[in-house]
C-alpha cells in the first residue's frame, strides 16, 4: 500500500516556557482524509501543541510541518487552508454572531455563502444576537460555523464540543464524518472519548509533553487486554494462575467471574476456560477509556522514570 | 517569511478595530477638539488687554507655574495667542499621552488576553496584522485630532496668532501622542498582560514628566534630553520650530520597528518579561471577598502608593527655588526685612501647594475609581459568578470594593502629601510643618468620598453609564488645574464637589463643607448599595 505524503508532519517538537518544558518530544503524523484523534489529560500539552501548529506559539525544538511548509515560517500559507476551533472561544463582545462568522470568513479571504446559512440553521444559532449575550456553546457553535463553512483542507478542533448539547454534538459529528469522506483531514483534541473512537482513524496519546502512543484503535486494543465475564460448569481453581490474567473477581452464582486478559495469552486463556465447560461468556473489547485510564492512571513504574 | 505575508489583512483589521472601538474614538476626538477650540476661543476674553497679559506673564514666570506648564520661553511684545500656547501644550499634551496609552492598551494587549488573538491570529492573517492595525489606528486618531486641533485655533483667530504657529501646535500635540501610542506599543510586547502595559506605560510617563518639571525649574536647556518635554521646545507663534516633530516622528519610529522585532519573537500570550510563580497555598488571610480583592489589587495600589510619594516628592524637591524671592529680587530683602521676606516666602509655598494638592487628588482617585469599577467589569468577566455561588452576600460583595476604594484614595493621597512633606522637610531652609498637610488631607478628602460614591452609585444603578464617573474625575482634573488660568465661572468650577473646597492651605478648612460633603457620601452610599442588591448581574 503505497503511503501519500503525510499532511502534518511533526518530529521531536519541544517546547520550553522559561524553566518548564510543556513538550519534551512530540512526533505524529496526520495523512490526507484522516481524522486524527488527540487525547490527554488536562496540562499534557494538547493546547500547547495547537498552538504551535497555529504558529501562534514558536517551537523551542524539533520541527512542525503543515502541507510541507514550516508551521512558524508560512503561517499565512499555511492558515489559508486550515480551520481551528479552540475550546473556549472569545468573540468581540459587540459584534453579532452574523458579523463574526462572516469576518473570520473574510479572514480567510472566502465569503458567506449558501453552506454557511444551511450551517447556522442545523446549529439553531440567533446570529443577529451580540456576542455578550452568549453562552459557551452559543459562542462555540459560532466559531463552529465559521470553521465548517471555510472550504479549508486541514481542520484543528481543540475541545470543540465541551459547550454543546448533545443534539449539536451530533451535528459536529456528522459533519467531521462529512469532511472524511471529502478526503478533509482533521486533528480533534477531545475528553469525549466515546466522540473520538467514533470518528478518528488514529489516536495519539499525550502525556506530560510526552506522545506516548500512537495508532489505529485496533492497534491500540491489541497492546491492551480483553474483559472476560464467564460461568462454567467446572471451578476455575487454576484461572487466577494463569499467565496474562488479571483481576479475576467472583460474581453472583456458582464459578461466575469476571477477569481481564493479556491480548497476546487469549488463546491459552480461553482454551481453558472451554475445558472447564462454558455456560456463559461475554468478551468486552477494552473501550477507549480502558485504554486511556491504563496511560493515565499511570503504572508506578512509568510515573518512577519521569521522576515523579 | 515575506513582508506582505506578515501583514496579510491588516485592512480588515482596522476595519474590525474601528467598528470594535469607534464610539470611544468619537467621544475622544469630540471632547478634546470642543474643549481645545473652546477654551482658544475664549482665551480673547480673559486676556484681550495688555494689562491682563502682562499680570499672567509674571504669574507664568514664577517657577511654581513653570514646574506646572513648563518653562515660559515666549519673548515680549507678549500676545494672546503667546499666553495660550504657553499655558495649553503641557497640559494637552498629558491628555494626548493619556488618551494614546488607553487606545494603545485596548488595542493590543486587552484583545489578547481575551484570548480573541489566538482565534484572529489562526486565520490568514499576518503575524505583524494585528499590531499594524494598532499603529495605523493611533496614526489616524492622532492625526485627525492633530487637524481639528489647528482647524479649531484658526476658527478661534487669537490676537497674535499665525496660520503657522496654529498648524504647529496641532501637529505638535498630534505628534507627541503618537509618539507615546508607538511607546505603548513596545512596553505591550515587555510586559504579559493589559494592567502590566499600562502600569509600564505609566511608570515611563511619570518618569518623563518629573524629570521634564526639574529640568525646566533648574535648567530648561537639559529638557531637550526628555522626549516629553520636546513639546515645549516648538516656539510657537515666535520661531515655529518644527525639528522637535521630526524628534518625536523618529523616536516613534524606533519603537514602532522595535515593537515589530519583539513582537515576531514573542509568544502569544507571553511577555519578555518573566512571569513569576505564585504560591502553592492561600495564606491564611485570603478568605473572603474583600482580602480577594485586596489580594488582586495590592500590588496595584503599591506603584499607585509609590508614584504618587515619588510625584509629590519631586514636585517638593522645586519648593526652596520657588519660595525665594530674594533669587529673583535681591532688593526685596532690605525693603522686608528677614522676618517678613520668609513669611511671603511661605506664602508662596503654600499656594504653590494648594494647587499640587489637585493633582495629588485626581491621582489617587484614579486607583480608587478603577477599583469601583472593577466591580462591573469582574461581573461581565464572569469572576463573581462563583463568588456569588458561595455564601457571600451581594452586600458583602459592594461593600469590598467600596471600602477598598476609599482606602485607596486615602492611601495615595497621603502618601504624595507625606512626599511633598517629607521632601519639603529635608530640603528647605524654613519647612512647612506637618499640621499644614493634614490640613490639606482633611479639606479634600470629602469631596474625594463623594466622587467615589458616585462612582458606586452608578455601578449600583446605570453599570452602563459607569464610565461618567471618568468624565467626572478628569472635569475636575482639567476645571482645577487649569480652572483659574482661563477664568472658568465659579459654578462652572463647582460641578465637581472638588470646586466647593476651600484653597486650603491658604485658606481655613471649611467644616461646613465637609459634613455636607460628608452627608452626601452616607447618603449616595446607601442608595448604590440598595441599587447594587437590586439590580440583575450580568451572565
Amino acid at each position: 500500500m503505497a503511503t501519500p505524503a503525510p499532511l502534518l508532519q511533526i518530529t521531536h517538537l519541544q517546547k520550553r516556557f522559561g524553566k518548564f518544558q510543556a513538550l519534551k518530544d512530540i512526533d505524529f503524523s496526520i495523512y490526507p482524509g484522516e481524522v486524527f484523534g488527540f487525547i490527554g489529560p488536562n496540562g499534557a500539552g494538547k493546547s500547547t501543541t495547537i498552538r504551535v501548529l497555529l504558529g501562534i506559539l514558536k517551537a523551542s525544538g524539533g520541527s512542525a510541518t503543515i502541507f510541507g511548509q514550516d508551521v512558524w515560517q508560512h503561517s499565512v500559507a499555511i492558515h489559508q487552508r486550515i480551520a481551528y476551533v479552540p475550546g473556549d472561544v472569545y468573540l468581540w463582545p459587540n459584534l453579532s454572531g452574523g458579523e463574526i462568522i462572516d469576518l473570520f470568513l473574510k479572514m480567510n479571504g472566502e465569503r458567506h455563502t449558501a453552506k454557511t446559512d444551511a450551517l447556522i440553521e442545523e446549529f439553531g444559532l440567533d446570529p443577529r444576537k451580540k456576542a455578550r449575550t452568549y453562552s459557551k456553546g452559543n459562542r462555540q457553535k459560532v466559531a463552529l460555523i465559521a470553521a465548517f463553512s471555510t472550504d479549508a483542507d486541514f481542520y484543528i478542533f481543540d475541545e470543540p464540543t465541551s459547550g454543546l448539547d448533545p443534539l449539536n454534538e451530533q451535528t459536529f459529528q456528522n459533519h467531521v464524518l462529512a469532511l472524511k469522506q471529502q478526503g478533509k483531514s482533521v486533528l480533534l483534541s477531545s475528553h469525549i472519548l466515546s466522540e473520538v473512537e467514533k470518528m478518528c482513524d488514529r489516536i495519539g496519546i499525550i502525556r506530560e509533553g510526552q506522545i506516548v502512543e500512537t495508532g489505529t484503535l485496533a492497534e491500540m486494543r491489541h497492546l491492551t487486554r480483553t474483559t472476560i465475564d464467564v460461568q462454567t460448569v467446572a471451578p476455575l481453581t487454576k484461572l487466577a494462575e494463569l499467565p496474562g490474567v488479571h483481576g479475576v473477581t467472583a460474581k453472583h452464582g456458582e464459578n461466575h467471574v469476571s477477569l481481564a486478559v493479556d491480548a497476546d495469552q487469549l488463546t491459552p486463556v480461553m482454551a481453558y476456560l472451554t475445558q472447564q465447560q462454558l455456560v456463559s461468556l461475554t468478551t468486552t473489547p477494552p473501550t477507549l477509556e480502558d485504554l486511556f485510564m491504563r496511560y493515565y492512571e499511570a503504572p508506578n513504574d512509568a510515573r518512577a522514570t519521569d521522576g515523579k | 517569511m515575506m513582508p506582505e505575508q506578515l501583514l496579510k489583512r491588516t485592512g480588515l483589521l482596522i476595519r474590525v478595530n474601528l467598528k470594535r472601538d469607534w464610539a470611544k474614538l468619537v467621544i475622544w476626538i469630540v471632547a478634546l477638539a470642543g474643549l481645545f477650540t473652546a477654551i482658544a476661543a475664549k482665551f480673547d476674553g480673559i486676556y484681550g488687554t495688555q494689562s491682563a497679559i502682562e499680570t499672567i506673564v509674571k504669574t507664568l514666570k514664577s517657577p511654581a507655574m513653570v514646574s506646572l506648564f513648563g518653562a515660559f520661553t515666549a519673548k515680549a511684545p507678549y500676545t494672546t495667542a503667546k499666553i495660550f500656547a504657553t499655558e495649553m501644550m503641557v497640559f494637552m499634551a498629558i491628555v494626548m499621552v493619556i488618551m494614546n496609552i488607553m487606545i494603545a492598551v485596548a488595542a493590543t494587549r486587552a484583545e489578547e488576553d481575551e484570548g480573541l488573538l489566538e482565534l484572529v491570529r489562526s486565520h490568514a492573517v499576518g503575524r505583524l496584522a494585528p499590531l499594524m492595525a494598532a499603529f495605523i489606528e493611533l496614526t489616524g486618531l492622532n492625526a485627525i485630532v492633530g487637524l481639528l486641533f489647528g482647524a479649531g485655533l484658526q476658527l478661534a483667530n487669537m490676537p497674535g496668532a499665525n496660520t503657522a504657529g496654529n498648524w504647529l501646535i496641532g501637529a505638535g500635540l498630534a505628534a507627541i501622542g503618537w509618539m507615546f501610542g508607538m511607546l505603548t506599543l513596545l512596553l505591550a510586547q515587555l510586559a504579559d498582560s493589559a494592567s502590566g502595559t499600562t502600569m509600564l506605560a505609566y511608570a515611563v510617563f511619570g518618569v518623563m514628566y518629573v524629570a521634564r518639571m526639574s529640568t525646566d525649574v533648574s535648567d530648561p536647556k537639559t529638557t531637550w534630553w526628555v522626549p516629553f518635554g520636546w513639546i515645549e521646545k516648538l516656539g510657537i507663534y515666535q520661531t515655529n520650530q518644527w525639528q522637535p516633530l521630526l524628534m518625536m516622528g523618529l523616536f516613534g519610529l524606533i519603537c514602532l520597528v522595535a515593537a515589530q522585532r519583539l513582537n515576531l519573537r514573542r509568544d502569544l500570550g507571553a511577555g519578555l518579561l518573566p512571569t513569576r510563580q505564585g504560591r502553592t497555598t492561600a495564606s491564611p488571610i485570603l478568605r473572603g471577598p474583600a482580602t480577594l480583592l485586596w489580594r488582586r489589587t495590592r500590588i496595584s495600589l503599591l506603584v499607585w502608593v509609590l508614584g504618587n510619594l515619588m510625584l509629590g516628592a519631586s514636585y517638593a524637591s522645586v519648593f526652596n527655588t520657588i519660595g525665594d524671592l530674594a533669587k529673583s529680587n535681591p532688593m526685596i530683602k532690605q525693603l522686608l526685612g528677614a522676618s517678613a521676606l520668609a513669611a511671603a516666602n511661605r506664602v508662596i509655598v503654600k499656594n504653590f501647594i494648594a494647587i499640587l494638592a489637585i493633582v495629588m487628588v485626581i491621582v489617587a482617585l484614579i486607583p480608587a475609581v478603577q477599583t469601583m469599577l472593577k466591580l462591573v467589569s469582574d461581573e461581565n468577566k464572569g469572576y463573581l459568578h462563583q463568588l456569588y455561588a458561595t455564601a457571600t452576600s451581594r452586600w458583602q460583595v459592594w461593600a469590598s470594593y467600596t471600602g477598598l476604594a476609599m482606602i485607596e484614595a486615602a492611601a495615595v493621597f497621603f502618601a504624595g502629601t507625606f512626599g511633598m512633606y517629607a521632601t519639603g522637610a529635608a530640603m528647605m531652609t524654613d519647612p512647612i510643618k506637618w499640621l499644614t498637610y493634614w490640613h490639606v488631607l482633611l479639606a479634600y478628602f470629602p469631596a474625594m468620598l463623594v466622587m467615589i460614591a458616585f462612582a458606586s452609585l452608578l455601578v449600583g444603578w446605570a453599570p452602563k453609564l459607569r464610565h461618567l464617573s471618568w468624565l467626572w474625575v478628569f472635569y475636575g482634573f482639567f476645571s482645577l488645574y487649569l480652572g483659574s488660568l482661563i477664568d472658568l465661572p465659579k459654578w462652572a468650577k463647582q460641578l465637581t464637589p472638588l470646586g466647593f473646597v476651600n484653597k486650603v492651605p491658604m485658606k481655613a478648612i471649611d467644616w461646613t463643607t465637609n459634613w455636607w460633603l460628608l452627608a452626601i457620601t452616607v447618603l449616595l452610599l446607601l442608595v448604590a448599595a440598595i441599587g447594587y442588591r437590586r439590580r440583575d448581574l450580568a451572565q
